[in-house]
């Protein structure tokens, strides 16, 4: 990181410049003066590099180390290399997790992609009271505390009570009667996935939406002069202007799909079975819940590692976008 | 001209479908929260309920723990969003006004502790913050929770910052203000809706955050809302009014203050990445 103390000033307060000589020449400002930026911004610093920067670097330190309970109490160190790392690379079941992770990860920002694509789309077409009934809707959604939203899922998906098998042996599904949602690990992640797409098209909509007005109708109406039908107008009008915006949403979902602890964790703690256990859930089970810090801390770095690729893929792209201003 | 008509209905139906997908689930769960109990744990197929009653509210405050739970949240959310507004404003005004060296790297940092995976950070926070003595301590969880907002906070306050020119605060000390005297005067209380519209949005995070809640309270009696809440099953057993009225009333200050910065949400979503 760049330095944040400017190594060029003395110790002691320069004697400060006499006023009446600056003539045309720019002024040095006085020592104070210099100083005040680093003075206002020392509290943000302290914050960020002994609350992230630090955590970030114990993570790593953490993951080469033997750290049970046992030597969380003795405080002993023990240094084991890349025993940790050993330990969770060889173990068939971190490749399944992994596995899953990604493809749970894939499925919801794809689906959260093209579905947010579409309400947008859709959007354009509705008269001006439908649309704002569905921008309504969709900000409700958005709005939901995603604890809250998981109970009421659970509710709607519960097995005896639950609205949605009496809504399906009502449309004569006699097979969903006290259907189990949560009977396999597969239909648990379907589940949780529904509900994080549900959250996460509104953000991915109105985002797409805010680039679609900006597109001028003029083009629209050159494209339908000159005889385009409305898969070649989508493809050459609207496609480019959404394209980069698409870009930081597939992004932005995949940061944070990736990382998703809390929807998994409340409908069914990585169960049934430890089949609808992620990363993350796995993260928390071997260290927190088992007390094996230093296997615990090595998934962790294997996870940043994921993550920073897609991150500075992120980062990089915001900066030459010039979203970002340094 | 007809075909356009059977058009405009054809998307009005699909839109009307959309908005009750994504209406639904809220819908149920104010509806369940006021059904009767009987109606509740019935095989009826009942969509609209057919009495209301608020017993499950009475039942949710009346649960043990749950007051505790809220007056938790409420102080832990509250002083981490005060603390990252001050330190974020503190850095904001310098990061926008003035120019001086390790600029652009402190400005990379925030952006990459933006970016950083806090939930991957839960090993050593917790580590942490046992070595220090702050596990099942509100101080603790202050921290993190300021640590989680302040990078976000501190970003767009520096894009509001950046938004009030600065000749503003020239004229002011044209006109006899010092220079703490022209901020005071003339930025803050321009300053006024971006600061508001930054602290919802710590508050959103953090009134939310479960995952570390969840981590740094082992102790049962102490416990945030979302924690809280996500133990129903124990707490409720398969009371789902009681469940869903909890659920509503966890979830209705996030709605509200939701709806006040609806305008910025897109744009703050996407921050660090914002220009604000």
């Amino acid at each position: 990181m760049t330095t944040t103390v400017d190594t060029t000033v003395p110790a002691g307060s320069p004697p400060a410049p006499p006023r009446a000589t600056d003539r045309g020449r720019r002024r040095r400002a006085p020592f104070g003066e210099r100083l005040l930026p680093y003075l206002l911004l020392a509290p943000a610093i302290a914050t960020l590099l002994s609350l992230v920067g630090w955590p970030a670097l114990l993570v790593v330190l953490t993951s080469f180390r033997q750290l049970g309970l046992g030597e969380l109490v003795s405080g002993q160190l023990i240094w084991v290399g890349s025993a940790n790392y050993a330990e969770v690379l060889s173990d068939p079941q971190f490749w399944t997790i992994t596995l899953r992770t990604v493809v749970f990860t894939a499925a919801c920002v794809a689906a959260t992609l093209v579905g947010g694509l579409l309400v947008a789309l859709l959007m354009r077409q509705l008269d001006r009271t439908v649309r704002i009934i569905l921008q309504v809707a969709m900000l409700l959604a958005w709005a939901m505390s995603i604890v809250s939203a998981t109970t009421v899922f659970q509710w709607m998906f519960d097995q005896r009570f639950g609205i949605l098998n009496k809504t399906l042996v009502l449309l004569g599904f006699d097979s969903f009667r006290e259907h189990n949602w949560f009977a396999t690990g597969t239909s648990t992640l379907a589940v949780i996935g529904l509900l994080i797409c549900w959250q996460a098209i509104p953000f991915v909509a109105f985002a797409l939406y805010a680039g679609l007005l900006g597109i001028p109708r003029d083009l629209y109406e050159a494209a339908g002069i000159d005889g385009a039908s409305a898969w070649q107008t989508f493809r050459s009008v609207t496609w480019p202007t959404l394209r980069p915006i698409v870009l930081m949403m597939t992004f932005l979902q995949l940061l944070w799909d990736f990382k998703v602890f809390t929807q998994v964790w409340a409908f069914r703690q990585g169960g049934p079975n430890g089949e609808s256990t992620t990363l993350p859930v796995l993260q928390y089970l071997k260290g927190i819940a088992s007390g094996h810090f230093g296997v615990a801390a090595a998934v962790s770095v294997l996870m940043v590692l994921v993550l920073s690729v897609v991150t500075a893929q992120y980062l990089r792209m915001l900066v030459r976008a010039q979203e970002v201003e340094l | 001209m007809r075909a356009s008509r059977a058009r405009r209905t054809f998307f009005s139906v699909v839109g009307v479908l959309a908005a009750t997908f994504f209406a639904f689930p809220v819908y149920w769960m104010v509806s369940s929260a006021l059904k009767p109990t009987n109606q509740l744990q019935s095989t009826d197929y009942d969509l609209v309920p057919t009495s209301i009653t608020t017993q499950h509210f009475a039942t949710a405050l009346g649960k043990p723990g749950f007051l505790a739970a809220l007056q938790m949240s409420l102080i832990v959310t509250l002083t981490a969003v005060l603390f990252s507004l001050l330190a974020g404003l503190l850095a904001a005004v310098p990061l926008a006004r003035l120019r001086f060296r390790g600029r652009k790297g402190f400005l990379l940092l925030v952006l990459v502790a933006q970016m950083a995976p806090l939930e991957a950070l839960l090993i050593p926070m917790y580590l942490m913050m046992r070595d220090a003595n702050l596990l099942d301590t509100l101080p603790g969880l202050v921290l993190v929770y300021f640590a989680a907002t302040l990078p976000f906070t501190l970003w767009t306050l520096r894009g509001f910052v950046h938004g009030i020119p600065v000749d503003l605060e020239e004229a002011a000390m044209v006109d006899g203000c010092g220079r703490w005297g022209a901020f005071r005067r003339v930025t803050l209380p321009l300053l006024g809706p971006g600061l508001v519209a930054t602290s919802v949005f710590g508050f959103i995070t953090a009134w939310n955050e479960f995952v570390f809640a969840l981590v740094l309270f082992s102790d049962e009696s102490k416990r945030t809302l979302p924690v809280w809440l996500s133990t129903f099953q124990s707490a409720f057993g398969t009371d789902w009014g009681g469940t869903m009225a909890a659920s509503t009333l966890f979830t209705l200050p996030v709605v509200v203050f939701f709806l006040i910065v609806q305008r910025n949400m897109v744009a703050g979503v996407t921050a660090g990445a914002v220009k604000g």
